[in-house]
């Protein structure tokens, strides 16, 4: 209300500084020349200056003073036109009068109706900070002002790794969980969170890094599944099928039998030659890096889920724009979409893939193939069933905390 | 509230804008007092309106409400005060804002110091001038408000690009653009001559002042954008021919020889049609230079945000102004009169001279600037039009002016002696050839041509330095009789004379820095030393470093000389933490006029750094000699000639102003 009343008060005083001149007593023109007049005649005085100081010949200022005289003598002889008729005058000025009154109301308002937010009060972040209420990004900007003042306080990296690593802001996780590593020591629950997010970083490829940190981590904790389920896909991604499995089962029998991950857990196995125990597992649609990915995602809300997969989808994206030649990452790239429930992507995906590979060689092949899987069509757009939905009830419930 | 308050006030800016569009041309026609006061008053009223607006915005950079999303995208709560204040114009949207005051402010002086001016001129000036305004109002308004909202607000700004952080971004922009939008006045005094159709000498008298002022603001602002590219970006270069560099260059060659063909036509009321069509073509490419910067066509440090429906915008503001403005020269200038003649050797015929040179180099930079646009356009082929081209045609195109310029001054109008002035300045002639040969000496082996360069600088210096030894008459008059005929010379020509020293200075300076200085590339481990311009540096280490929104590496060397460590200097590579951006901070040393420049490069495996040394020799003269050249704008700009008394207001008798052409 105070905001209506200060605009209101605002364009009142603009439209009366406007009006000002228009109720005015009319004051007399100042005839046009006037101005002019008293320049030519300033030109004389300095010519007179000069020719004193010697600075121009005399013959120089007798050739000036003529012609400045007879701009003067043209200036001074101009007729000055007459002021408006009065009573035309009158009539011309209540129509601006209207005008002025009028316009800075109704286009102030109207546009400012159309374009600004009177609801929304201001918000200095002083203000804010002071008091955060639940707003987890204001409680996480208190914390990071407090650890730029005590960059010591290993507790408080502590707290704020998991966060950020749930935000995808994995710069911030690393260095926050190595801070806190550093800081207050290692513990289970660190090392799996430094691992998970080198891993989600490294597009799920679990590093060196990652490894060591999760081997730390089970060392510490035998029983943290989510550090084992790590060390088994990094033996499973660097070929050592059969440790992988030893691992997985390893899991497998050490959890209950009704465990939410155990969907998970029997796919890896399965896909190390082990034979899976039985559960109602359902496969996961994202292909390979998708479990650590889903692992990954399960703590976010759904929006943040959404977000996280489909910022790693770009940049599968991205990497295929610049290397081609890679049909797993196309196949992968297809699938993806399809999953985000994209099917125009998907089929673009598809098209650009086709366009990579030879119709008959092995790889076209094997995204015609995809294609009629899916329900693609390998030439254009074409009609399939609905899609597989993320795989949600597959992940390890719980294992990421 | 405030931040409400603010946008409300641009919104009613603009209809402000809309009646001083109207009213004062509509009083002008019919001879109405009062509709064309409503321009004075409704000037002042936008100016304060977009003011308040202004610091609306502002205030929200400094408390960092981030529910302005401008301010989300721009600021963040930990970056040093300066840069808060700073960064509202480091941005699209607020350096529009920027914009538009700096016009409105325009507007406003014109407002209030124009009393001299008939009150027909000055309303249909003050109408021209609103048209602009309302231009850009609509421009910001419907695709740059930067009073957008976010709801709900975030916690944290994504920071100011980190290379615009920094002091420089502090004056460069408000700079450039005094300059740039200033000439916005000189093409209102066109277009309004234009429309009542009538055009004199005192009209030249009365814009003089406004291109002085812009010209001077110009020259101030490409110079600090010069040697801000130079200390910030760590290539060390000066100038670079970058496209959104010569949009600022083009208005001010322009803007230079509007000044000089606006001083013929107040003497001798010569070349009007032509300096009205200067009027309107440098405040075209400041146009052109801000559609070329804001609309995403060129990709630089400039360009903060891309989005073709601006460009779109920027382009028909461009095309309704320009194509406008010359119609109506087109349909008007006929009608005007042509006025006095001279003789091909006179000051107004060097004017001329100055006046052809000035505006083929415009068209060649225009021209170098925006064909490998139109060539990309039309063809898609990609070509770079660099260095080479620029040196090759504009250095030969400078080339006569300079030698010229100390003549003009010397030479009497309507007809000279050209053989007169020649007597008079070949000692000073002999003397630049002296000084730079003794400079180039003194540097030691640089190429043959800069002997010749450096002797073109003394000579505008010296030439600066004859003309006011000529109009003293020192060596025929007594040395005190002399030195009070200086006292007593026009403030103009002390400014003239004071330009033309600092062009010599600045051409000194380039000539120097592109002949004489040295580069070194080497890499260096903690401990050892590499040598440039004959001081030897010492690689000390790193150290590291926290700022308030950064992190840092600082390499620490010890310059000495002779074995005598003579200095330090600190050059470091930071990191920007919000947007994990890294810049190279130079290190820069300063001996006389002449600088040490150390860049980090990237580390090397086995801990060497990569480091380049620039030994840049005479380089502050570059920037010396704009800062001169400003001054003599503002001496100049304090003449009273261009201060002529308000005529009153009861107008006298006729016949008490023909006296003095008895």
């Amino acid at each position: 209300m105070i905001l209506w009343i200060l605009l209101a008060l605002l364009t009142a005083i603009v439209a009366a500084a406007l009006l000002y001149p228009l109720y005015r007593r009319a004051e007399a023109l100042a005839p046009d020349n006037a101005g002019e007049v008293e320049v030519y005649r300033d030109q004389m005085k300095e010519l007179d200056r000069d020719r004193a100081g010697g600075l121009i010949s005399a013959e120089e200022a007798e050739y000036a003073r003529a012609e400045i005289g007879r701009r003067l003598l043209a200036a001074a002889g101009k007729q000055t036109e007459s002021a408006a008729d009065a009573e035309k005058a009158s009539g011309l000025r209540k129509m601006a009068i209207g005008i002025v009154t009028v316009a800075p109301p109704a286009i102030g308002l109207c546009l400012y109706i159309m374009l600004g937010s009177p609801g929304l009060p201001d918000q200095p972040l002083e203000a804010r900070l002071a008091n955060p209420g639940n707003d987890m990004s204001l409680l996480v900007a208190k914390a990071e002002r407090h650890l730029a003042q005590n960059p010591n306080d290993g507790s408080g990296w502590d707290i704020l790794a998991p966060i950020y690593f749930r935000t995808a802001r994995l710069g911030d996780a690393e260095l926050a969980y190595r801070n806190a590593i550093r800081l207050i020591g290692p513990s289970a629950a660190r090392l799996s969170g430094l691992g998970e997010t080198l891993v989600v970083a490294n597009d799920g490829i679990v590093t060196e890094d990652a490894r060591s940190a999760f081997e730390e981590a089970a060392r510490l904790e035998p029983g943290d599944v989510r550090a084992r389920f790590y060390v088994g896909v990094a033996q499973e991604q660097a070929g050592q099928a059969a440790q992988a499995k030893a691992t997985f089962e390893d899991i497998a029998k050490a959890s209950p039998p009704d465990a939410p991950w155990m969907g998970l857990i029997n796919e890896h196995i399965a896909k190390n030659g082990g034979t899976a125990a039985a559960s109602s597992a359902q496969p996961s649609a994202l292909g390979s890096p998708s479990a650590e990915d889903v692992a990954a995602a399960e703590d976010m809300s759904d929006g943040d889920r959404q977000e996280m997969i489909r910022g790693m989808v770009d940049t599968l994206a991205a990497r295929l724009e610049a290397e081609p030649k890679n049909i797993e990452g196309w196949l992968r790239l297809v699938r993806s979409y399809m999953v985000l429930g994209d099917r125009e992507k998907a089929q673009a995906a598809l098209n650009t893939g086709l366009g990579h590979f030879p119709a008959d060689g092995n790889e076209g092949r094997q995204l015609a193939a995809l294609a009629r899987e899916i329900g693609l069509s390998a030439t254009g757009a074409g009609k399939a069933e609905a899609p597989e939905t993320a795989p949600q009830g597959a992940a390890p419930q719980g294992v990421t905390q | 509230m405030i931040v409400e308050i603010g946008h409300f006030a641009l919104v009613l800016a603009l209809a402000t804008a809309i009646i001083v569009s109207v009213l004062p041309v509509v009083g002008a026609y019919r001879r109405d007092a009062s509709m064309m006061a409503v321009g004075t008053t409704g000037s002042l009223v936008m100016f304060g309106l977009v003011a308040l607006s202004f610091a609306s915005l502002t205030w929200a950079y400094v408390v960092s409400d981030f529910s302005v999303k401008n301010v989300w995208e721009n600021s963040h709560s930990l970056m040093p005060m300066i840069y808060k204040y700073s960064g509202v114009w480091g941005n699209h949207e607020g350096s529009m804002m920027l914009w538009l005051l700096i016009l409105v402010f325009f507007s406003a002086l014109v407002a209030v110091f124009g009393r001299n001016i008939p009150d027909t001129l000055k309303a249909n000036v003050l109408a021209v001038q609103a048209w602009i305004s309302l231009a850009f109002l609509l421009f910001i308004l419907l695709t740059s408000n930067p009073f957008t909202r976010l709801d709900p607000a975030p916690a944290e700004g994504q920071d100011l690009n980190p290379i615009l952080q920094d002091f420089g971004l502090a004056i460069h922009p408000p700079l450039l653009y005094l300059g740039y939008v200033g000439f916005s006045v000189c093409f209102s005094f066109a277009v309004a001559a234009l429309m009542e159709g009538r055009i004199d000498a005192a009209w030249a008298r009365w814009v003089r002042p406004w291109t002085l002022a812009a010209w001077t603001f110009l020259t101030a602002g490409i110079a600090m954008g010069s040697y801000w590219a130079y200390y910030e970006l760590g290539w060390g270069g000066w100038w670079f021919w970058d496209p959104v560099e010569n949009a600022s260059f083009m208005p001010w060659l322009a803007g230079t020889a509007l000044l000089h063909s606006a001083l013929v036509m107040e003497k001798r009321e010569a070349l009007k049609i032509w300096t009205v069509l200067l009027a309107i073509m440098t405040f075209s490419l400041s146009l052109l230079g801000t559609f070329l910067v804001r609309s995403g066509v060129l990709t630089s440090v400039h360009a903060f945000a891309t989005d073709p429906s601006r460009g779109i915008f920027i382009l028909c503001i461009l095309a309704i102004f320009i194509g406008g403005a010359f119609m109506l020269f087109a349909w008007r200038a006929p009608t005007l009169k042509a006025g006095g003649l001279f003789a091909p050797i006179s000051r107004e015929g060097s004017l001329v001279l100055n006046n052809l040179i000035l505006t083929v180099s415009t068209a060649t930079v225009l021209t170098g600037t925006l064909y490998p646009l139109v060539l990309e356009t039309l063809t898609g082929e990609k070509i770079s039009v660099g260095a080479p081209f620029f040196n090759m045609t504009f250095g030969l195109l400078m080339l006569p002016l300079l030698i010229a310029a100390p003549f003009g001054p010397l030479l009497a109008w309507k007809r000279a002696d050209l053989v007169g002035a020649f007597q008079r300045v070949w000692v000073f002639a002999g003397l630049a050839l002296l000084i730079g040969l003794v400079l180039w000496y003194m540097q030691n082996g640089g190429p043959v041509l800069a002997l010749f360069g450096l002797a073109l600088g003394c000579w505008g210096m010296l030439g600066a330095v004859a003309d006011l030894w000529y109009r003293g008459n020192f060596g025929k008059l007594p040395v005190m009789t002399s030195l009070r005929r200086l006292k007593g010379l026009p403030r103009s020509a002390w400014g003239t004379a004071i330009a033309h020293f600092g062009l010599g200075v600045t051409v000194i300076g380039i000539v120097a820095a592109s002949a004489f200085s040295t580069e070194h590339v080497v890499e260096m481990k903690q401990g050892q030393t590499a040598q440039s311009g004959g001081y030897s540096l010492t690689f000390d280490g790193f150290r590291e470093a926290v700022g308030p929104n950064f992190t840092e590496e600082r390499g620490h060397f010890t310059v000495s000389s002779g074995g005598v460590a003579v200095a330090d200097v600190w050059s470091s590579k930071r990191l920007y933490t919000a947007r994990r951006m890294p810049t190279t901070e130079a290190g820069i040393l300063t001996f006389g006029l002449s600088q040490l420049y150390v860049s980090l490069g990237d580390p090397m495996d086995g801990g060497g750094i990569v480091v380049r040394i620039w030994w840049k020799p005479l380089i502050l003269c570059i920037w010396g000699g704009c800062l001169i050249m400003m001054i003599g704008g503002f001496v100049s700009l304090s003449d009273r000639r261009l201060r002529v008394g308000a005529p009153s207001r009861k107008a006298k008798p006729v016949k008490a102003v023909m006296e003095p052409a008895e």
